[in-house]
């Protein structure tokens, strides 16, 4: 145990002490800060609102239908968290009539959208609304609020249109088209809520990202030291003091430390710099973490840090050089990688048995169950089932692990065969 | 072979006490890395106190069975005892190692590197300090306790892993090839330490492939090759065993005195004087009649072979 608690001290401190540490801890957030807001920032500036031409067969009705659109919002306010949903209609385009619909004209337009000076037209004839087809060209395939913003609109002017001329009155028509709204309320944990759920989903993958990335920048951390303490021989003075088991497990939780440190540093940087701009938003109860989620991030975090550091470890140990530690990696990113592939299914269904079942697989647990607890809390005994798979998982792995590690740490040159580390897996007697 | 041999140290009470409880003894250790037998059925005694020479050409098991007793690595059969109880994990703390391939933690300051590495041997962190410095300042390297270890010299790391195997004041002083890469003077240093440490009262172990150092340091030795004990004893007795077969003989004149078959065996010819090995049986005075007829002698000496060529010679009889 002092050895152990000893290996994890000098890891730690040798760490923390360093100048990249330092650098690394502070300038991370800013650098991620600066990558995320920059584009956003770019995509909105120096973009006017996007020209877009109208063709109708009479420009009174391309009137109207313009006073409609702008009217309208691109996007429901519904969804606060969406920036778009703030912009008047009119600051993001500007619409044009045009009541010459030929085909002489529609080539004309087209040529003029292939030489960027319009951003779309709409094929508006009353030919094509008597067929229920118009057409939207543009150089970019309509998004699903564009369409659903120039499908409601249309279809109101044209009703109102159809109304009138039957002889209802205009009193009548706006009662008639009144539209209806559907409301989406989750319940969660007993309490509605009243939302689309876009920062929660925003939320988990920031979360599970935050899982992988430590994972793997940590584990990688852990099969390099490795490296470093095999390729510079201190390894056999340590042998000598302690055993490998205990220097294996003092570096990982040593490193998985630093980690815990890094990202405690990251979390307390975004409260202060974050809170006074989340409390500004009007669905900050939304964004904030509940205690259970919190709980469930640090426990997933370090049981998932634990378990691919071991086999990190290891790798280390069978490696004599970095290149080869990196190609021989690949086959712990794997799984890692397949459960990020699996988010969408677990955030989509999270009581789905396919989700149910990868969750209790210890490889991909640490991001399918912590996903499935955020998203809608599973049972208790599914919970208390992958973590006990997970925890024997990661016992197992360190007893197996350490076996290899032992006489991997000595062997220079040549890497070990399969057979060779099975044989290694035999020798049991210390 | 050597474990059923009585002990070749001098016969006193002293000796036959501790002779009881060896600080290490090996019984038909055997360590195989697959096919190839690194350690074979290798049996020997290491009486405490004094400088005990592992010697062997590179590869001949020296390494291996020095792990073994390090308990790095386990024997795939046969038995370990130091100080007379069976090898375990709580020995460790008694032992010092210097192994053969150095390193330490480049980034890591001096002082603090050398507290690490006693505090794994169980010393307080205090105790590990004072310690240190004391031997720092011994070694001349106070100046450098708080540089990282990547900025000292190659002798200098040398000399600090030598106090990070000797600053928890080990029983049993594990060397292995110390002198390599140190330079004469710092290599002067490190023998006067180790040979104070034997004064001591401490049992060294000291793996060399550099006869003419274990010829001076060594109380006893134990050659081996091929993972096989070769010679094993106290190193005046092996030597007196060989017999005073050498001759040593500066000379002008003709040589043809060496290409006498029934008097030599063999010959070395180190420019100021040539070393002869006496034929089985032959009278070194036959050879000084046959060579003053043929030339002027300056210089002829009847002596022990050299540790070197005890070694040459067993070891080529042993690969034969």
């Amino acid at each position: 145990m002092r050895n152990t608690w000893l290996v994890i001290q000098r890891e730690y401190l040798q760490r923390v002490r360093t100048r990249t540490f330092l650098v690394l801890t502070i300038l991370a957030p800013a650098i991620v800060t600066v990558l995320m807001v920059l584009p956003m920032k770019f995509a909105n500036m120096g973009q006017g609102p996007e020209h877009v031409v109208i063709v109708t067969s009479n420009q009174q009705f391309g009137e109207t239908i313009r006073k409609e659109l702008l009217a309208s919002p691109v996007v429901e306010d519904e969804d606060q968290s969406n920036p778009e949903a703030k912009q008047e209609t009119k600051d993001l385009y500007t619409l044009e009539i045009d009541a010459n619909p030929t085909e002489a004209e529609r080539n004309a337009l087209r040529e003029k959208l292939s030489a960027r000076s319009i951003n779309g037209f709409i094929w508006l004839t009353d030919d094509a609304i008597a067929n229920h087809q118009i057409t939207w060209y543009g150089r970019e395939v309509a998004g699903f609020h564009e369409r659903t913003w120039l499908s409601t609109a249309i279809n109101r002017v044209t009703q109102q249109q159809l109304l009138s001329s039957r002889g209802v009155p205009s009193a009548q028509v706006e009662e008639i088209l009144q539209p209806i709204k559907v409301q989406p309320v989750r319940i969660e944990e007993g309490k509605e809520t009243k939302s689309a759920g876009r920062g929660r989903f925003l939320k988990i993958v920031v979360m599970v990202m935050l899982i992988y990335m430590a994972v793997l920048l940590y584990g990688i951390s852990v099969m390099r030291s490795v490296l470093e303490e095999k390729n510079s021989r201190v390894m056999e003075v340590l042998l000598s003091s302690a055993t490998s088991t205990q220097l294996m497990t003092g570096k990982i939780l040593g490193v998985g430390a630093v980690g815990l440190t890094q990202i405690a540093v990251w979390m307390i940087m975004a409260g202060v710099v974050g809170l006074p701009a989340l409390a500004a938003q009007p669905n900050l109860s939304e964004l904030a973490i509940s205690p259970l989620a919190m709980i469930s991030f640090a426990v997933f975090f370090l049981l998932g840090y634990l378990l691919y550091s071991t086999m990190y470890a290891t790798i280390g140990a069978i490696t004599t050089t970095e290149q080869e530690g990196q190609q021989v990696q690949f086959l712990i990113v794997i799984p890692l990688v397949l459960s990020v592939f699996m988010l969408t299914p677990a955030i989509r269904t999270p009581d789905a048995p396919a989700v149910i079942w990868m969750s209790m697989i210890p490889f991909f647990a640490p991001i399918v169950m912590y996903t499935r607890i955020v998203v809608q809390t599973p049972p208790l005994w599914q919970i208390a089932l992958c973590l006990t798979i997970l925890v024997a998982t990661i016992a197992g792995l360190t007893l197996l692990c350490a076996r290899i590690y032992r006489i991997g740490v000595l062997i220079y040159g040549k890497r070990p065969t399969l057979p060779e580390i099975v044989k290694w897996l035999k020798y049991a007697n210390s | 072979m050597p474990s059923t041999q009585a002990p070749l140290y001098p016969v006193s009470a002293n000796a036959v006490v501790a002779s009881k409880s060896s600080t290490v003894e090996l019984q038909n250790v055997r360590k195989c890395y697959d096919e190839f037998v690194a350690v074979a059925d290798l049996s020997l005694r290491i009486q405490p106190g004094g400088i005990y020479g592992l010697l062997g050409p590179n590869g001949a098991g020296k390494t291996s069975t020095i792990r073994m007793i390090m308990g790095i690595t386990m024997p795939d059969s046969g038995s370990i005892s130091v100080f007379g109880q069976p090898l375990s994990r709580a020995h460790m703390d008694q032992f010092g190692y210097l192994p053969e391939e150095r390193g330490l933690y480049k980034k890591m300051k001096v002082l603090e590197h050398l507290v690490f590495l006693a505090q794994l041997k169980g010393l307080s962190r205090a105790e590990a300090r004072k310690r240190a410095r004391t031997w720092c300042e011994r070694f001349e390297l106070t100046a450098w306790t708080d540089k990282k270890v990547e900025e000292l010299s190659k002798g200098m790391q040398q000399k600090v892993q030598f106090i990070g195997a000797v600053l928890h004041d080990p029983k049993l002083i594990i060397m292995d090839e110390p002198f390599s890469g140190l330079d004469p003077a710092n290599a002067v240093g490190l023998k006067d330490a180790l040979l104070e440490l034997a004064k001591t009262g401490k049992t060294i172990l000291l793996s060399t492939h550099r006869m003419d150092q274990a010829e001076r340091l060594c109380q006893s030795i134990c050659l081996i090759n091929h993972g096989k004990i070769v010679i094993e004893g106290d190193l005046n007795q092996v030597k007196a065993k060989y017999g005073r077969t050498n001759v040593q003989i500066r000379y002008e004149g003709e040589a043809r005195f060496l290409q006498e078959p029934r008097l030599v065996q063999s010959f070395n010819d180190y420019g100021n004087y040539v070393e002869v090995r006496l034929a089985a049986g032959a009278d070194s005075q036959d050879l000084l009649r046959l060579a003053c007829a043929s030339a002027r002698l300056d210089k002829f000496e009847v002596m022990e072979p050299s540790l070197e060529e005890i070694f040459i010679d067993a070891v080529g009889k042993s690969n034969a």
